[in-house]
């Protein structure tokens, strides 16, 4: 255990724990842009910055390791001053939009702004206007929000162990290009880390806003791994999917399947009415009339053939309830252990 | 002996006499109030509940519709709550514009009040004059702020917008005119024998039980107490006017009838040096997290953009803590009581009505009077449901 004091306070953490976390851990709120809990310091954008006694220019906190018998300060005027210098720089060239961004409202960029009451940031428009090309046509790419914090290009290569996309260019030309758009897989963990509306869904776009939708969590149909997944609804209407943090298995990653495969819950061309096969033609059927003939047709089966001779096959597309009651029934009513899912589930 | 008689009279909530919807159930001997006992509760909309899961801009039009006669009068009283709590400092320009606004919202209060008040007890010419003026106060709200009652004009830290010169323009006209309105309402009525023989001498109070009841505003300056909050703990530059507390004597219908039109007086003295010695400077706080950038500044400016966006979505956190700001109202003391917990809404409000104290007193003021002298007394408290009920 290294022993320190962060602003006054003494605290003691296992050896190689961040300045950052340490001070997290006794309540104490570090700015920070870049840093995000799943992912390795970064150290981009200079927010978490903390004075150590005895050392003449402060630190980031993100990735500087405790060592015993340190003096931290995590708020001063010099800092708060060095801060707003930083986060000027960030918002120098960023786009005037949040009126359309959809990630204004719950945007990490917006309320560090808010937060140090940032004021007089002249806009100054980039002299080239910069590629928004990127690695997955689900996602899309706005290079003039891009704060470039790289946590993106850190989840990419970090958690997923993929590295499609990378940072490339330095300064004001500094912008997140495709490494590889082959190897990519269009999980959207780049999507799920970025602080700003710099990468937005390409599916969702416009739809929504964060403080009119209700968010609705739920597991993932789509396979045995159960991740939990927040439903992002706006009138009624499944409009994205997002994940929390700490939630579930996943805690915070999804798949393609699980964040784009969304949109056959409000598509138009799916059944309304229950359909009869006659002749070879599709005929509207009433309920009744439906399920009245299954029941008739399963049982005649069943008396003539045995149980055995029904199989059920049923589908990721429908919620697990009724995956578990279809199971159900095939088990318990029909008599079967002819059931299956496309996902073992 | 034979047994005394009394019927209950219902009187209320949809009597036309009793603005809004108060209902006074009397009773009656012959045609005598032996005991009057108002009920309240019918236009009751949760205001303060409301209040608490809103952000403490949005709360502002909901304080309009308290004293919907005289909303800007309650705008002031909330914002001057909420920028206390927050421990801002409102431009002084702004606290002129705001000083005009409520002193105007007096105005409507009080024609208003003497229009209906006049008509209730037979003189019916009256209030077609005092709806006359009352329309040039209405354009102004138009003018500036987009609606003719219910304004909204003021923000946290300041006011929506700087006045414009038409706005200046009309309340300027409207000072030069009302005197001569007012000299007409006089003619009418201050030594009409029919007035006076319906209003002196009626719902008389002393200074003491008007004190010991809560009574506030003219009701309570007619009984003799030079009480005013614009006076006594003053707010918004009203120390920077020169205006003086009308006081009456007997403190009865009659009495609370001169102490208003001499407001009348009081109130264009203030709007008048408030107009011409109108400050130069912004309308709106310059902190950071409270003050809306300018719509100019968000064209051209991210950090501009990012805050009026944080503070017209989310809105300003206010700290923990309590106040009490009190304000003159059109009726009296109105008074906010706010708890804020560090978020965005007020953990309570809590509004201090005068009419809820005015109404307080109606049993006292009634009883002994003739039925027809009930509907002069509660003309004369000038009692407003919307604010009673929240």
């Amino acid at each position: 255990m290294v022993s320190l004091k962060i602003d006054g306070r003494e605290v003691s953490v296992p050896e190689g724990t961040t300045i950052l976390k340490a001070a997290q851990g006794i309540g104490i709120d570090i700015p920070t842009l870049c840093y995000h809990k799943r992912l390795p310091p970064i150290g981009s954008c200079n927010m978490c910055i903390v004075e150590i006694r005895g050392q003449e220019a402060p630190v980031t906190s993100c990735n500087t390791p405790v060592e015993e018998g340190m003096e931290v300060t995590t708020e001063s005027e010099a800092l708060h001053a060095q801060r707003v210098v930083n986060l000027k720089k960030i918002l120098k060239h960023h786009a005037l939009d949040c009126p359309i961004c959809d990630k204004a409202g719950e945007c990490d960029l917006q309320n560090l702004v808010y937060r140090f009451g940032i004021t007089e940031v002249p806009f100054e428009p980039r002299k080239q206007k910069r590629d928004d090309s990127y690695s997955t046509s689900l996602i899309r790419y706005w290079p003039e929000r891009c704060i470039m914090c790289k946590r993106c290009v850190t989840a990419c290569r970090e958690i997923k162990g993929i590295g499609a996309i990378e940072a490339s260019g330095e300064g004001d030309d500094a912008r997140i290009v495709v490494a590889n758009a082959e190897i990519c897989r269009s999980c959207g963990e780049c999507l799920m880390v970025c602080p700003t509306g710099a990468l937005t869904e390409n599916l969702s776009r416009f739809k929504g806003r964060p403080w009119l939708e209700k968010r609705v969590m739920t597991t993932c149909p789509y396979c045995g791994c159960g991740c939990q997944m927040e439903l992002r609804v706006m009138e009624n209407r499944v409009i994205g999917v997002t994940t929390k943090l700490d939630a579930g298995v996943n805690q915070g990653s999804l798949c393609v399947k699980g964040r784009f495969g969304y949109e056959f819950i409000g598509d138009e061309d799916r059944l309304t009415d229950p359909l009869i096969k006659e002749n070879g033609a599709f005929r509207k059927a009433s309920w009744d009339e439906a399920l009245d003939l299954v029941a008739q047709k399963l049982s005649a089966i069943k008396k003539e053939s045995g149980p055995d001779a029904i199989g059920g096959l049923s589908s990721a597309k429908c919620t697990n309830e009724e995956n578990y009651l279809f199971q159900k029934f095939m088990r318990a009513v029909i008599g079967t252990n002819n059931v299956d899912h496309c996902a073992r589930l | 002996m034979a047994e005394a008689k009394t019927i209950t009279l219902n009187m209320g909530p949809h009597h036309p006499a009793t603005h809004g919807v108060l209902r006074v159930v009397l009773e009656l001997d012959g045609e005598t109030i032996v005991k009057a006992t108002p009920h309240i509760g019918y236009l009751h909309r949760g205001i303060e509940k409301l209040a608490e899961h809103r952000n403490y801009q949005q709360i502002i039009p909901l304080t309009d519709r308290l004293d919907y006669s005289s909303a800007s009068a309650n705008n002031i009283g909330y914002c001057l709550a909420v920028e206390k709590l927050m421990g801002i400092e409102v431009p002084k320009r702004a606290q002129y514009l705001r000083g005009i606004m409520a002193e105007l919202a007096r105005f409507m209060g009080h024609q208003l009040w003497l229009g209906t008040h006049a008509l209730d007890i037979g003189a019916m010419t009256v209030i077609f004059y005092a709806f006359r003026d009352r329309e040039m106060i209405m354009k102004i709200n138009e003018e500036i702020s987009g609606y003719r009652l219910t304004p909204t004009f003021f923000r946290i830290g300041g006011v929506a917008h700087d006045a414009t010169d038409e706005f200046i323009k009309k309340v300027r006209e409207f000072v030069k005119w009302f005197p001569k309105a007012l000299s007409g309402y006089h003619t009418l009525l201050t030594e009409n024998k029919i007035w006076t023989t319906r209003t002196m001498n009626i719902g008389a109070i002393t200074a003491k039980e008007a004190v010991n009841y809560g009574l506030t505003g003219p009701s309570l300056r007619a009984s003799g107490v030079a009480y005013d909050v614009r006076k006594a703990f003053p707010y918004s530059s009203y120390d920077d006017f020169d205006f003086k507390i009308p006081v009456g004597e007997n403190g009865d219908v009659y009495d609370r009838y001169l102490v208003r039109m001499e407001e009348f007086t009081q109130s264009l003295a203030i709007i008048h040096q408030a107009i011409e010695n109108l400050p130069e400077g912004p309308v709106q706080t310059d902190n950071p997290w409270i003050g809306n950038p300018a719509l100019s500044d968000v064209e051209k400016d991210i950090s501009a953009l990012i805050r009026r966006f944080m503070i017209n979505a989310k809105g300003p956190n206010a700290p923990q803590g309590e106040v009490y700001q009190a304000v003159e109202g059109a009726k009296g003391e109105l008074g906010f009581y706010l708890v804020g917990d560090g978020s965005e809404h007020p953990y309570r409000m809590k509004v201090r009505a005068p009419c809820f104290y005015l109404a307080s007193a109606i049993p006292r003021l009634m009883t002994g009077h003739m039925i027809a002298d009930a509907i002069a007394i509660i003309g004369s408290l000038d009692v407003v449901l919307g604010e009673i009920d929240r």
